[in-house]
């Protein structure tokens, strides 16, 4: 029983760590009276440069990341203005730079899919390369669509002013539903797997030697679902084992979360494109786009990494225990699937009653 | 911890994310229900003004969160003083969003003064009330007095109360009227949207004036010549 306990801790403490957002909300209400808490404020401090005031980053790392973005916010519509004038390439590199580290900071403030990422991949993942695979298709997927959107208002409309927001909008609920979804999926998949195990129990009792790592190799066109019973016989040399009874890799899985997160397009970069194209200089625009995307990958891998080694790194305490890894493989895809449900769900609601302008 | 609890935290943690959204990515972040009472000197100059701001539900309560020390329920003035405090001290960054011109040019806000908050239980909103002195006094008999309360950024959505949006502290001085003009209608703003799409890439508004002035409510003191 004690040890039934430690394991469920050790399951908190991981979501805690892979998903920052989840425990960030519980650290507003506690703050003490000194210093004061700046979100408290009707409005950001300032410096007298117009600049905002950047809260230290070990008093509150969160609000120090969206001080700095805030201010590389401004610090772009400057350059912006910049490249009108004389120095054209040096405003359009400077405006890259810019870009590339606010898609450092933004990814690590809230929103960009972190959170929807890093519980699917605590709930399905175990490598860290196919967790970086996956953040990074969601960036250029993200990037893709800030481009494709603001191209083709430009195209259509001529502008792109007032009718990239009702397109951002609708694109983020979107997002939010397909989110909701693959929610939806996984927990799909953690009932279907428990079906399965139970099924497989005695099979697995008898074969003595029982192996957890994926033995087939990966492959694009096999995305079928797993939900074949001990009695397949769909050509699989291999017993199914208890991790990849439901949420195998597939590159059609992967592709489906990044489009999932990534059809939200970032404010940041839908503000540069338009910006770019009122001034004449959209391939300013595009470039800066990528290199926010570069920007934000990089952060989502971080966080990435952390989900893949909680895994694995519970993966291995509970090692030698077969029943308590297939536990472990149902909780986290009821865990993950859950909260990317509601996560998916509750956010969609809230953007149907007006457009958050996520940023 | 069990399954139950672990679920509870994702729960938590979702409602957590959907405050967030909808409080920390919105734009505007905050709406205001304003009133601005003009102080007018003794000599019939006007020194400043005194603003009262009613902010939205959302705002008290992240405002709020924890500031009630005594858990009475109430927020007494001396819970509130701190978060008064320290508003003032962030929104002089912004020049108070008070901006008076006289003729046409934009003058200097001094250091504002008698802060005071209070919080309605019965709305659950915040009122902040402070006084914005000018550093000169202008005097309306000389020159035409001009006082928008606006967020260039539209950060704050400030909007003037039906009743009462404008007060003087003194009778003007004989001939002198001060009114409020009206939020500028539908047309006007269309009208003001189209003209803006007529003009180049390095067009500004006159007087230094920005774009979020544009859309402000005025108020005007004039005197008969």
């Amino acid at each position: 029983m004690r040890v039934l306990f430690l394991k469920f801790t050790l399951l908190a403490i991981l979501f805690c760590v892979a998903v920052p957002e989840f425990s960030y909300a519980d650290t507003v209400a506690t703050t003490d009276v000194t210093p004061f808490d700046k979100r408290r404020l009707l409005v950001r401090p300032r410096n007298t440069d117009g600049t905002i005031e950047v809260t230290p980053f070990f008093q509150d790392p969160v609000l120090w990341a969206r001080d700095e973005q805030q201010n590389f916010y401004g610090a772009m519509s400057r350059a912006m203005k910049g490249i009108q004038g004389e120095n054209r390439w040096a405003a359009a590199w400077t405006l890259m730079l810019l870009s590339f580290a606010y898609g450092v900071l933004h990814a690590a403030g809230p929103g960009h899919g972190k959170a929807v990422i890093s519980a699917w991949l605590l709930a399905t993942e175990n490598q860290l390369r196919r967790g970086i695979v996956v953040a990074l298709m969601s960036a250029v997927v993200q990037a893709m669509t800030a481009i494709v959107v603001v191209s083709a208002l430009i195209f259509l409309v001529g502008s792109a002013g007032t009718a990239t927001k009702d397109a951002a909008a609708f694109l983020e609920s979107a997002s939010y539903a397909l989110i909701a979804a693959m929610g939806g999926y996984l927990l799909w998949t953690a009932f279907a797997g428990y079906r399965q195990r139970r099924a497989l129990v005695p099979a697995q009792a008898n074969s003595g030697a029982v192996r957890f790592e994926i033995t087939h190799p990966l492959n694009a066109g096999h995305v079928h679902v797993h939900n074949h019973g001990a009695d397949c016989e769909c050509g699989h040399a291999h017993v199914p084992t208890a991790r990849d009874v439901a949420g195998k890799w597939s590159w059609g899985k992967a592709f489906s979360l990044a489009f999932a997160v990534g059809i939200r397009p970032c404010t940041g970069a839908l503000l540069v494109l338009v910006f770019a194209n009122a001034l004449g200089l959209y391939w300013a625009g595009i470039a800066s786009t990528f290199a926010m995307a570069v920007g934000t990958f990089i952060t989502v891998s971080c966080v990435a990494a952390v989900a893949v080694y909680s895994k694995q790194l519970a993966e291995r305490l509970v090692a030698r225990d077969t029943e308590w890894l297939g536990y472990l493989g149902t909780a986290m895809r009821l865990g993950g699937g859950l909260g990317i449900m509601l996560f998916g769900t509750i956010l969609f609601l809230a953007s149907l009653n007006g457009p958050t302008g996520g940023m | 911890m069990t399954l139950g609890r672990v679920t509870g935290l994702f729960l938590a943690a979702g409602v957590g994310l959907f405050a967030q959204s909808v409080a920390g990515w919105s734009h505007p972040h905050v709406w205001a229900d304003m009133r601005s009472q003009l102080q007018v000197t003794d000599d019939g100059k006007i020194a400043g003004v005194r603003v009262e701001w009613t902010t939205d539900k959302a705002y008290a309560k992240d405002a709020l969160d924890g500031l009630d020390t005594n858990g009475d329920g109430i927020y007494e003035p001396e819970e509130l003083a701190r978060l008064t405090e320290e508003n003032l001290k962030a929104l002089a960054g912004y020049n108070y969003f008070v901006v008076f011109r006289f003729n046409g040019e934009v003058q200097k806000n001094g250091v504002a003064k008698d802060g005071n908050q209070t919080y309605n239980a019965a709305d659950g909103r915040l009122t902040l009330t402070f006084t914005v002195p000018l550093e000169t006094p202008l005097d309306p008999k000389v020159g035409e007095v001009k006082l928008k309360v606006y967020d260039p950024e539209f950060f704050i959505d400030f909007e003037y109360l039906k009743e009462h949006p404008l007060l003087i502290s003194k009778k003007l001085p004989e001939g002198c009227t001060a009114k409020l003009l009206p939020t500028p209608s539908d047309a006007s703003v269309d009208q003001t949207r189209q003209m803006l799409f007529t003009k180049g890439k390095d067009w500004k508004p006159e007087n230094n004036e920005d774009f979020g002035g544009m859309f402000a409510q005025a108020t005007v003191v004039e005197c008969a010549k």
